[in-house]
């Protein structure tokens, strides 16, 4: 089944987006104007908003491989990432330029620090 | 002689002009940020310079480099604002010529919208404030360029250049929006370099001639080396992005323009004395920037010109540049890269 | 103990049966509890390279956000919007390869960069374009640690899930199957051992009734023979005596019908009876 995850999708801030989408991650489908990734704005995008776009990334497309989300943005929204077990798509919490990246708050390393009863 | 008339309609507008000029940071003063160990640290000590304040209404959790740049550029666009306001006749005009530049960078970006069917209201707040014009908002309508300027652009100051950049009736997309940028900016150049040819007089003009060649020269190398890679660019149509003037003009722009290699490109830049090496070592733009800041100080050393207003505003651009520079890099702790800033007052 | 064997029938089949399956429950165990330490023993590894890449990663991430800070300086404008409007087709996309561990799929993501495929062909053509391309190669390289990141996480995700279930079959089997088989195997033992001691005594009984049968019928023959001497000597004596006599006897030799042995054992005991 994951043949057919091929593309990368992120919840990132402006920059964090930008410098993915040089990267060549971005991607449009054609035929429904879907974007792979969705540009979180400070002050004006709303947790429901990010939750909608987690779902859809997560559950509703099939081509998604690995999720990137800001690890600011997954804090916002953390009983949703800690809910999330599945292994596709892999979902990993990254840094963004004005939040340093925190290993406490990561929901798989604190899977990690469980297991290992720490 | 002139200087008496001068005054008359530009003594003030000059007086805070040179007022603003030594209020730009010093490299004293450079120094003292490079040494903050926070931003809160940098918000201190920028507070005891010309910015005084502008970050006092930011609460500390929330001061970060964007709205560090944010605030000062505000800060920029109410000074040039206020000098706005207060000119006349020429100045005014040449003033509103300034404004041009940025006008272009609006108008490109509201057909990247346009394109895409964005909304509106998400693009105009990105708009560059400098640029704003009435009918900005309405652009969104067109759909091609051609109605995109029957309808909204021939009422702009912006009109006639576009009339010359596009004979062919193309469809907007991508590729020709970076190009329909580049063309209007070689358009505007040089009507800004005929306006202030024709309008200005000494010293302003001979002033102005240097700068705008300056900026011409630094579009024509940008141009050249950035479209090594895409070979779609053929050199006649880089010819058509290059703007007919400066210090390069002609023959190192043709061969700036003909140039396929990073070597071509070398040789045509170090045929002309002052840009001798500048592709040889370092970063190109910062030794870009470090040229432009040293012709803006020159400029001030001439009293009576208008050419000080533009010095101001390219001085205090880079001003802000500046500071979101040495901001990023105590955000990131970067602080190795800190001193690449470019002071030269 | 007796609460937690298999509901079945005490048989010798079944025992057999229950044999087997310890057997079988053993091999299991051994073969599963080898799997379930191969399987950590990758995933504490895995685990370990997780944290290590995560730590890289935040120094990778650092450096690319820093890159986009050198282009913003050298275009003097976001382009952040610009980039977002330009882009059509993934020019980054990844490939799911598959790596066996001890019977477990882990998937691999490979990075795999289609350079035909370019968007920002044009993105800073006036100023700042090389900015962009070394943002562009800084960030190609950060997706590609993010990427491996992503691999190790997945491999982490599926092999905690699989070690879980392999774990709760280890203490399935060890802590119920192969307890709940020896129970069993010790019931029907303990069962089959009461039915051989109930045959036994019951073989017993029956020996032992069989014996009180034949030493009243030797009684009764002894006094038959004695009788039929003392009729030879005195005919009065046992006239009524001898009509019951031969009627026992004729019963006697039909309860034992076998020849010559138990005639022996009669004749043995008859000399017990006299004294």
């Amino acid at each position: 089944m994951s043949e057919k995850r091929t593309l990368l999708a992120a919840i990132t801030d402006e920059d964090t987006t930008t410098g993915l989408l040089l990267a060549g991650v971005g991607q449009i489908t054609p035929e429904t104007e879907d974007k792979n990734f969705f540009v979180f704005q400070d002050g004006k995008t709303t947790k429901e908003q990010i939750a909608q776009a987690f779902d859809k990334f997560t559950s509703e497309r099939d081509d998604i491989a690995i999720l990137l989300i800001n690890q600011h943005i997954a804090e916002l929204i953390r009983s949703h990432v800690d809910n999330f077990t599945n292994a596709f798509p892999a979902i990993l919490e990254i840094p963004s330029k004005d939040h340093p990246y925190d290993p406490e708050k990561d929901s798989v390393l604190k899977r990690v620090r469980r297991l290992f009863g720490e | 002689m002139e200087g008496v008339y001068f005054n008359i309609d530009n003594g003030y507008i000059e007086g805070i002009v040179r007022g603003y000029r030594n209020g730009l940071l010093t490299g004293n003063q450079y120094i003292n940020l490079t040494q903050c160990e926070t931003l809160e640290d940098l918000k201190l000590q920028l507070s005891s310079t010309d910015y005084g304040n502008f970050l006092s209404s930011v609460p500390p959790e929330s001061l970060t480099t964007s709205v560090i740049q944010e605030q000062a550029s505000d800060k920029l666009y109410q000074e040039f604002n206020y000098i706005r306001d207060q000119s006349s006749g020429i100045t005014k005009t040449f003033l509103d010529y300034i404004t041009y530049g940025y006008m272009i960078d609006n108008v490109a970006l509201m057909i990247t919208g346009t394109i895409h069917d964005r909304d509106k209201a998400e693009i105009l707040p990105r708009c560059h404030p400098l640029g704003w014009f009435d009918t900005l908002p309405t652009l969104t309508v067109a759909t091609d360029l051609e109605s995109l300027y029957e309808t909204v652009l021939v009422d702009t100051p912006l009109a006639p250049y576009f009339r010359d950049c596009f004979n062919r009736a193309d469809e907007l997309d991508d590729l020709n929006i970076e190009i329909i940028r580049n063309k209007l900016y070689k358009a505007y150049l040089q009507d800004f370099y005929n306006f202030v040819s024709r309008k200005t007089d000494e010293p302003a003009r001979e002033i102005m001639q240097t700068l705008l060649g300056f900026e011409a020269d630094r579009r024509s190398i940008n141009i050249s080396l950035n479209s090594l890679q895409s070979a779609d660019i053929d050199p006649e149509l880089k010819g058509e992005l290059m703007p007919d003037l400066g210090q390069l003009y002609p023959v190192a722009t043709s061969q700036l323009a003909q140039a396929s290699e990073f070597e071509a490109v070398s040789a045509a830049v170090n045929s002309v004395y002052e840009y001798r090496g500048i592709l040889e070592s370092g970063n190109l733009e910062d030794h870009l920037y470090k040229l432009e800041m040293e012709l803006c100080r020159d400029a001030f050393t001439q009293q009576f010109t208008v050419s000080t207003i533009w010095s101001w505003m390219k001085s205090k651009e880079q001003e802000v540049r500046n500071i979101t520079w040495i901001a990023e890099c105590i955000a990131q702790n970067q602080r190795e890269r800190i001193n690449n800033y470019i002071s030269v007052y | 103990m007796s609460g937690t064997r298999e509901q079945v029938f005490p048989t010798r089949m079944t025992l057999g049966l229950m044999k087997t399956k310890l057997k079988g429950a053993n091999q299991g165990y051994s073969l599963l509890k080898r799997k379930s330490e191969a399987l950590t023993k990758r995933f504490r590894d895995i685990t370990k390279r997780i944290d290590d890449a995560k730590q890289k990663m935040g120094r990778v991430m650092q450096t690319a956000a820093f890159s986009l800070a050198e282009v913003s300086y050298a275009t003097g404008e976001n382009i952040g919007y610009q980039v977002q409007e330009s882009v059509y087709n993934a020019r980054f996309k990844v490939k799911a390869r598959q790596e066996n561990v001890s019977g477990v799929y882990l998937p691999q993501f490979e990075a795999y960069i289609d350079s035909s495929i370019n968007d920002f062909k044009l993105t800073g053509l006036g100023r700042g374009g090389q900015q962009v391309q070394r943002a562009k190669e800084i960030y190609s390289k950060a997706v590609e640690t993010l990427v491996e990141l992503a691999s190790l996480q997945t491999a982490f995700i599926i092999l905690d899930e699989v070690i879980k279930v392999t774990n709760r079959r280890v203490n399935a089997i060890e802590h119920v199957i192969i307890p709940r088989t020896e129970n069993t195997i010790a019931y029907i033992n303990s069962e089959l051992d009461e039915l051989d001691r109930e045959e036994f005594y019951r073989l017993k009984k029956v020996q032992e009734k069989k014996q009180i049968e034949t030493a009243r019928i030797d009684e009764e023959m002894k006094q038959a023979k004695l009788a039929e001497q003392n009729g030879n000597n005195d005919t009065d004596l046992g006239d009524e005596k001898l009509s019951s006599e031969q009627n026992s006897e004729t019963q006697g030799v039909a309860a034992t019908p076998k020849g010559s042995p138990s005639a022996d054992l009669i004749q043995e005991q008859e000399d017990d009876v006299i004294f």
